[in-house]
């Protein structure tokens, strides 16, 4: 018993040196010492609260190569800490104890993307094993950056996963929205008709359909509901 | 070859159902179905000639089997172990390893991960005298990846193998201009670009 709550200890204090020596090696003569400095205890606080530490190392090095001052590449690196959390919080709230640091991760980008925490939620709550939080995540962010609406993304990846559609058509619903797109709906048209086609497969008897066409559906004004 | 409207290839797909169809399409759908309908799916019937001449060739064959055939046809193996056979090939391979060297020297296969992609990145970027790509996937190193000029004149490409997941990239245009691909989505880098979003 006494061994093994040393070991449990000796792992506790390596970790956040270790994380310091890697950050340090990872960001030396990319950023300037400053720089590398807030970001070692970035990650060391980040590492104490099961956040991955690579995206706040990415955020700096993608400072530095693209010649931007140190005072805003530490911004950015808190606001990529701040999204962080804010995704940690989301997967518990979505029933994710503990979340994966991939599922964090999957989750900061949808949230940058545009998503709300009550998105990453829903979608975390909904992905269930058979897709995997983070790719759920990830299709859901990569849709957002595309420029389909949160609820539509809600309502496809719902839709898909309803449907029981393989995981790769999940992560295929992206290129499929951007096909849509090449032939001129707009990323909501796109994804809605999309969502439509999910549940008619999905349910043998598709309920009366809507008057628009699928994939034609006007959006709806979110300022006249 | 027909080229249907996209929704009616749904259709035929059963992705959606005929009355789901706008009113315009929903006689080119009624078509399509009658097409797929329409097609034979009758077993081919032999003439009695054919059918014996090719049974009898069949037979031949598998009366006379040739040496080489015998030799190289696929065949079902049964191998059958006791645990007292163990013993003495595992100190047989044991020496066997001693004798030509130690487990694990050999190459590596490089067999393929089911978790990786290749992806073709394209540019048309006819003014520039050189490209590169950067991004989460080469530690946004714009030495790493440079993109070489394809056949047709301005375009550069480059092709990688990445791993799946997601990653966020730009193109870097004649060493200085950060450049978003301009066919894929694209998020706030925080810096007041945008990337570019790649998602395997």
């Amino acid at each position: 018993m006494t061994l093994r709550l040393l070991a449990g200890l000796l792992v506790i204090a390596a970790t956040p040196l270790g994380a310091q020596g890697d950050v340090a090696a990872r960001l030396a003569g990319r950023v300037s010492p400053e720089v590398a400095a807030l970001v070692r205890q970035l990650a060391v606080d980040a590492a104490a609260r099961g956040l991955p530490v690579d995206p706040l190392v990415q955020k700096a090095i993608e400072g530095g190569a693209k010649g931007v001052p140190a005072d805003r590449v530490a911004s950015a690196v808190r606001g990529v800490a701040g999204q962080l959390d804010a995704a940690a919080g989301a997967l518990r709230e979505g029933g994710m104890t503990p979340p994966d640091t991939e599922a964090i991760a999957a989750g900061a980008f949808a949230l940058n993307a545009g998503l709300r925490g009550q998105d990453v939620a829903d979608l975390a709550r909904r992905s269930g094993d058979t897709y995997g939080v983070a790719a759920t995540l990830r299709v859901a962010g990569t849709l957002a950056a595309l420029g389909v609406p949160a609820a539509e993304i809600v309502a496809l990846i719902s839709e898909t996963i309803r449907a029981g559609r393989r995981p790769a058509d999940l992560l295929a619903l992206p290129g499929r929205v951007q096909a849509e797109m090449a032939r001129g709906a707009t990323p909501a048209q796109a994804a809605a008709g999309l969502a439509r086609a999910a549940a008619a497969r999905g349910n043998p008897n598709p309920p009366h359909p809507s008057p628009d066409p699928p994939g034609q559906s006007r959006p709806k004004n979110p300022h006249h509901p | 070859m027909t080229d249907f409207h996209p929704l009616v290839k749904q259709l035929l797909d059963g992705e959606v159902t005929l009355a789901q169809l706008p009113p315009e399409l929903r006689a080119e759908g009624e078509e399509a179905l009658r097409l797929l309908e329409a097609v034979n799916r009758d077993p081919v019937a032999l003439t009695a000639a054919v059918e014996a001449r090719v049974m009898g060739a069949v037979r031949r064959r598998a009366a006379a089997p040739s040496l080489w055939r015998r030799l190289t046809e696929p065949r079902e193996l049964h191998l059958r172990w006791r645990p007292w056979t163990l013993a003495p090939a595992l100190a047989a391979a044991a020496a066997l390893v001693l004798l030509f060297g130690r487990p694990g020297s050999a190459p590596t296969a490089l067999a393929p991960s089911p978790a990786t992609a290749t992806v073709r990145f394209v540019l048309f970027a006819p003014q520039a005298q050189q490209v590169a790509l950067a991004g989460t996937f080469n530690q946004w190193d714009a030495a790493a990846t440079p993109l070489v000029p394809s056949g047709t004149p301005g375009v550069w490409t480059a092709t990688l193998t990445l791993p799946a997941g997601q990653h966020q990239y730009a193109f870097v245009v004649d060493g200085a201009r950060w450049v978003p691909d301009p066919a894929a989505p694209t998020v706030d880098d925080g810096f007041g670009r945008r990337n570019s979003v790649l998602t395997l």
